[in-house]
């Protein structure tokens, strides 16, 4: 759809990702560093998919036990009580703060898990060479990418009530193992956002190709 | 690449290594991730407990995945589901057990509800208003493990403090409940923990639990006895009230103690049974090795004697009555009182000590009793303790020309003699006294009396007439005497008056002229007197007359 444009590495020049300075490379492997603010040059990131495989892999083994485990101990009155989650999700929903629940099942278990389908779709895109929808999978990097910053959320509202709600011996809330991985998952996506490199999005709609895995 | 094209192409051989590996650096991130969510997972499989079911009467305040089981306050499970069971009879608790609590669900665990209970002994549970019932736990001693327990309908009283158990063996429960307390001098030591008939039925069985280290205090030599409520007996004795704790008052309670005449005795091991006594006093009793028991037969009625009334002998206790019954007697065919008494030789015989009487022979006891009944005339009677319960109790005393009596040796326990007892004596001389009024002619009597009082009353009648003549006649007669009399005085005094008034008025000449006459005759007597003095220095002037000259 998109028409092919030339790209800097198709010319053999190298942006800099820093001050996205345009310069010669000093060798077509080792392009070197940047003559303005030396940074060091490369066509593109350095195993920019492997790196982001990992990540993604790592963040979806810690997705798990971030809905499984109890993010919050809630001791009210003698009673401990463990929430997860989606725990906390279906308390609002039956408590009947369904717009809460819908805050928090999509800020804190859709975004992370739609954060990693989209990494993952647009590494496969990338790795079978596909052209097709490149404009919108670049915004949909643009999304991952904006929105990862704000996935915390959770994490801090978590260790705000934590810190806030200690009324020994009535109530007392202490954090779970649960939010730990939680704040792993939103850590290794934005992580693995940014290992991304979107400009391999391009490259197959390009007729020569530059690897650089 | 194409640097030079002589060298047959072939790829010249670089200097710097191939730097990069085939598998990033980065993949140690998800390899870590995985070890750290399987090892939590790893963990958590390892630290999962078994599940337990408990049978339960009801589930009340049992939530699924909000009650626990608590053993020494410590969290060993959690309930994961409540259901009915399958005839809908029950209620079954399943139950995930810490694993470290594991080991302890052994065939005789306990579970119970623990709710706020309030009882007389206190209250428990308190923590349960906050935190919602959970399920007790008592450790058992069985090593068989086992998944499925029934509950408890009341929670164990002890849980696992030290302390041994006891086995009394009562008559009756009296007002003893579980959780009654245990006194060693007034000094709560433990508590009643259960009860329960003995195997034949015939007594109770009553299980305390005395905490260490009063424990130890429990010997071959205590005793035990009840302290439930007021204990107020009416004996012979006199009125004895008494009464321990106030919780022992209400919900009963136990005590024990040693008698101060025993020795210190051995521990004893745990389940020993002991006897349990009524009171102190009966439970302190000493033994006595010479102890025996004799039979009485009376004819008399015995209402007032109790069992545990006294018997003395000369006016000391000796023993005590230990039953008391009816029996028919063979030779009349009449129904008489049965009296079974204890006797005690060593309470009230200075002389024996308890080496001494272990030595004393059957033999040497039976001669001494023969010479005392058969030769001395020692007989038991039925004597009044207290005149204002009529409470008796059986006296022993030598009675002068008592009729002559054989022991029955052959039988047991031996029967002593008796003779009427005081008051049945004094019911004898009353009966006769009876007797006597009743023969006495008390209707010749009652005429004779109403023939006395129907004389008495004609004289009295007499009198009166006489009494009434007077009044009517004599008494107006002496009144005009006395109006007469009264006048006669009346006309004196006025001339008394008259006559003070007629010589002594102030002005009257009377007082004057008396006066006068009065100087006069003064005046005589002194010239009177001169004449006499004259006459008694001169007497001589009688004869020669006065002479001239001289005064």
């Amino acid at each position: 759809m998109t028409p092919a444009l030339a790209t800097a590495a198709q010319a053999g020049l190298v942006s800099c990702e820093a001050c996205h300075l345009l310069s010669q490379p000093a060798s077509a492997t080792e392009p070197g560093f940047c003559r303005r603010c030396g940074e060091e040059l490369e066509f593109r990131r350095h195993a920019s998919i492997e790196k982001t495989w990992a990540l993604i892999i790592a963040a979806a083994i810690c997705y798990i036990p971030a809905n499984v485990l109890p993010v919050l101990n809630t001791t009210s009155l003698g009673v401990s009580e463990p929430d997860t989650i989606l725990g906390g999700v279906a308390f609002l929903y039956s408590s009947g703060s369904w717009p809460l629940a819908l805050i928090v099942l999509v800020a804190s278990v859709m975004i992370p898990l739609g954060k990693l389908v989209a990494l993952v779709y647009l590494l496969l895109s990338v790795q079978r060479g596909s052209v097709a929808n490149s404009r919108d999978r670049t915004r949909l990097y643009r999304m991952v990418e904006f929105i990862g910053r704000w996935s915390m959320l959770d994490v801090f509202v978590d260790t705000f009530t934590v810190a806030l709600v200690q009324l020994q011996p009535l109530m007392s809330v202490a954090p779970g193992t649960g939010v730990l991985f939680f704040a792993a998952v939103v850590v290794l996506t934005m992580l693995a956002a940014e290992a991304f490199d979107p400009r391999l999005i391009w490259d197959p709609s390009n007729p020569h190709r530059i690897r650089h895995g | 690449m194409a640097d030079d094209k002589d060298q047959n192409e072939l790829p010249q051989a670089t200097v710097v290594r191939r730097k990069r590996t085939r598998v990033s650096v980065v993949w140690i991130i998800p390899i870590l991730a995985a070890v750290v969510a399987v090892g939590i997972v790893v963990q958590r499989v390892l630290s999962e407990g078994p599940s337990i079911y408990i049978i339960l009467k009801s589930a009340q305040g049992i939530e699924a995945g909000k009650t626990f089981i608590k053993y020494k306050d410590v969290d060993i499970g959690q309930v994961t589901s409540v259901e009915l069971s399958e005839n809908y009879g029950r209620v079954v608790v399943k139950a995930k057990i810490a694993k470290h609590a594991a080991g302890l669900m052994v065939a005789d665990a306990k579970f119970w509800i623990v709710e706020p209970r309030i009882s007389l002994t206190g209250i428990s549970g308190l923590s349960t208003l906050l935190s919602g019932n959970y399920i007790g736990f008592q450790a058992g001693a069985s090593t068989d493990a086992q998944r499925s327990f029934v509950g408890l309908d009341e929670p164990p009283p002890i849980t696992d403090q030290q302390g041994r158990k006891f086995v009394l063996r009562a008559p009756s429960l009296g007002s003893l409940s579980v959780a009654a307390p245990v006194y060693y001098r007034q000094f709560g030591v433990g508590q009643v923990t259960g009860f329960n008939l003995a195997q034949d039925g015939r007594s109770v069985e009553i299980t305390i639990f005395v905490n260490s280290p009063y424990d130890k205090y429990v010997t071959t030599e205590t005793r035990f006895w009840n302290v439930s409520g007021i204990n107020v007996s009416f004996g012979a004795d006199g009125i004895d009230v008494h009464t321990d704790s106030i919780v022992a008052l209400i919900a009963g309670g136990l005590a024990f103690d040693m008698p101060s005449f025993a020795s210190p005795g051995a521990q004893v091991p745990a389940d020993t049974v002991f006897p349990l006594y009524r009171t102190q006093a009966i439970a302190m009793k000493q033994p006595d090795p010479l102890e025996r028991r004799f039979v009485l037969f009376f004819d008399e009625p015995v209402r007032g004697l109790s069992v545990g009334a006294p018997v003395t002998l000369l006016g000391l206790t000796a023993g005590e009555v230990t039953d008391v019954s009816l029996s028919l007697n063979p030779r009349t065919q009449t129904y008489r009182s049965r009296v079974l008494i204890t006797f005690r030789p060593q309470t009230v015989f200075a002389s024996l000590d308890k080496a001494d009487a272990s030595k004393v022979t059957m033999q040497a006891r039976n001669r001494d009793l023969r010479l005392q009944v058969e030769e001395r005339g020692l007989r038991g009677q039925l004597q009044t303790g207290s005149l204002l319960t009529g409470e008796l109790y059986v006296a022993f005393n030598y009675v002068p020309n008592a009729p002559k009596v054989k022991i029955d040796w052959s039988k047991d326990p031996l029967e002593l003699p008796v003779v009427p007892g005081g008051l049945a004596t004094i019911e004898a001389k009353l009966a006769s006294i009876l007797t006597k009024i009743d023969n006495m002619p008390l209707d010749a009597i009652g005429i004779d009396v109403r023939n006395a009082i129907s004389t008495l009353n004609a004289t009295l009648k007499d009198a009166d007439t006489l009494i009434k003549r007077v009044d009517t006649q004599w008494v107006p007669e002496g009144t005009k005497t006395l109006e007469v009399l009264h006048k006669a005085i009346v006309d004196a005094d006025r001339a008394v008056v008259n006559a003070d008034a007629t010589f002594f008025a102030k002005d009257s000449p009377a007082p004057q002229d008396l006066r006068d006459t009065l100087q006069e005759v003064a005046r005589a007597a002194r010239a009177v007197r001169i004449l006499v003095d004259y006459l008694e220095r001169h007497p001589e002037m009688l004869i020669r007359g006065k002479p001239e000259g001289n005064p």
